[in-house]
């Protein structure tokens, strides 16, 4: 299956809290998104970035992170012992431990809705569209589209045509 | 793009209950209520006074934060795939108010009425008034409140408000008081409209509710930020607003918000030239009622228990007109545990 990307585009983000929300009501109050606020009030929301070379995955010692099909990194909780090495090597300091689940847990992209053929919570609900979901080159040309609607110099009159192109980037549902 | 996907909790509506409920507010506590709902089966039918569904993030909140098509595809979603049904223009009210964006309206529904029509009602009309600040001078001509500039800039551009409606603003002074969000993106509107800004809030930029980030933001732009400032009267001349009299302040003790408390300085006001004036101070909840029918607190906010459930059986309430004013996100997060309370006590488990 074709690698799927979770994309939080932090100059887009208004830190509105929707993310944290919504994950927070499917993981029975325990986020996986959390928003973070620096001295100057800027917003950021961080979560596992399921990154391509994953320091967690090659520093497990029981091989418990794993690369599911869809790209997500992955704990298999059974084969997690707690060691909390992989937060020692995160630069984002995603995984946390539950002491409910007696294993780390943290982001899955939401593993279980994928399961049911729907996508993560975060990226639909999210108001500012600042969280991408899909193949690499769509979540890219999304966040570029986005990015575009943030200079309010590029904010005149559109045609008809510029209109109806305006509303989907071509891409519709993926 | 693709709208925001309020019921992102199911794929497809499932069996009905037979159970229908009124939203009251087609904001992002009600439309996430109502995604919440019709996931469980629910009819739901939504009542709102402006034009089309999305609230304060359709209406108010600029384009650059929140796009309008995400949230219009969101709203259509819910009606194209769940069968909502809207009544926009519809004010529901139980006695008199007059709230900002009031002019959109077109027919009133007592919520008496919607209680006797429905099997439960959720109320999620959110903060459409403004505080006003109460000092001499502050009814001139010039004065405009900061909702109703931001949604006659953006209900323009959606087509709801005429363009004469729309003060020109090119070259002209704009004074704003207040640093909160809705300072930030009143400046930020006139800005983009051409005309001078300059921001007057009565702490320093660490105390601002807007944060130093969001304001450096604004004065790269060109925006003016005069912090220690607070205002003492609006000078006017034949009837429109000709300058502002500050204060200047200094800080005091650290106040109940943990902030430190600005403290006026006698004897050295001063003023400063303004054609229009800004009073960003907060804003306030617009239940729909005004009378004894619901228990409202001392701000004005619906009284909500644990059940969500207002002072009546069967009516509960949701998002910035119970807690507000707030940030969307809790609106949502609100909309979201209100809307499990109702279903909870439709099915008699609550």
């Amino acid at each position: 299956m074709e690698r799927k990307y979770l994309y939080v585009d932090y100059l887009t983000c208004i830190g509105c809290e929707t993310c944290q929300t919504v994950c927070d009501f499917i993981h029975d109050g325990n986020p996986y998104i959390r928003i973070y606020v620096t001295e100057n009030k800027q917003y950021l929301p961080i979560n596992c970035k399921h990154c391509d070379d994953a320091p967690c995955i090659r520093v497990c010692p029981t091989q418990a992170i794993y690369r599911d099909e869809d790209g997500a990194v992955r704990i298999a909780e059974d084969r997690c012992i707690g060691c909390l090495a992989c937060l020692q090597v995160c630069p984002y300091g995603a995984p946390f431990y539950s002491l409910k689940v007696k294993a780390v847990t943290k982001c899955d992209m939401c593993a279980e809705r994928r399961e049911e053929g729907m996508e993560p919570a975060c990226a639909l609900m999210c108001p500012a569209e600042a969280i991408q979901y899909g193949p690499l080159e769509i979540v890219m040309d999304l966040v570029r589209e986005r990015r575009a609607k943030n200079i309010p110099e590029h904010q005149r009159e559109l045609t008809e045509e510029e209109l109806r192109k305006s509303i989907s980037s071509g891409f519709r549902v993926f | 793009m693709r709208g925001m996907k309020f019921s992102f909790l199911c794929k497809k509506k499932p069996q009905p209950t037979g159970k229908r409920i009124a939203i009251v507010g087609a904001g992002p506590a009600g439309l996430t209520a109502a995604g919440y709902l019709v996931c469980r089966g629910h009819d739901v039918d939504i009542y709102d006074k402006m034009p089309e569904p999305g609230g304060l993030m359709l209406f108010v909140i600029p384009e650059f934060r929140i796009p309008v098509e995400r949230v219009r595809l969101g709203a259509k979603e819910l009606e194209e795939e769940f069968e909502v049904t809207y009544y926009p223009r519809t004010k529901v009210m139980e006695g008199e108010r007059l709230d900002e964006g009031d002019e959109f309206y077109e027919r009133v529904i007592r919520l008496r009425e919607l209680k006797e029509n429905y099997d439960a009602v959720l109320i999620a009309t959110g903060i459409w008034n403004v505080r006003r600040i109460g000092i001499p001078g502050d009814d001139l001509e010039g004065i405009i409140s900061p909702l109703e500039l931001l949604f006659w800039i953006k209900g323009n551009k959606l087509g709801y408000v005429p363009d004469e409606k729309v003060p020109e603003l090119k070259g002209r002074k704009v004074g704003i008081i207040g640093a909160g969000l809705t300072a930030v993106d009143v400046a930020f509107e006139c800005n983009r409209l051409g005309a001078d800004v300059e921001i007057f809030y009565r702490r320093t930029i660490r105390e601002a509710p807007a944060g130093a980030y969001e304001i450096n933001l604004l004065r790269r732009r060109g925006v003016k930020w005069f912090e220690l400032v607070t205002p003492k009267s609006v000078i006017g001349e034949n009837g429109r607003v000709k300058a502002i009299e500050l204060l200047r302040t200094r800080l005091g003790e650290p106040d109940e918000t943990g902030r430190r408390r600005p403290i006026p300085i006698p004897g050295s006001e001063f003023q400063v030239p303004a054609d229009y004036l800004v009073f960003a101070i907060g804003m306030v909840s617009t239940p729909p009622v005004n009378g004894s029918y619901l228990t409202v607190d001392r701000r004005g906010r619906l009284v909500v228990d644990s059940r969500h459930m207002t002072s009546v059986e069967g009516i509960f309430a949701a998002g910035d007109v119970a807690n507000g004013p707030t940030k969307v996100g809790r609106a949502i997060k609100d909309g979201l545990y209100t809307a499990v309370a109702i279903d909870k006590w439709l099915r008699g488990e609550l």
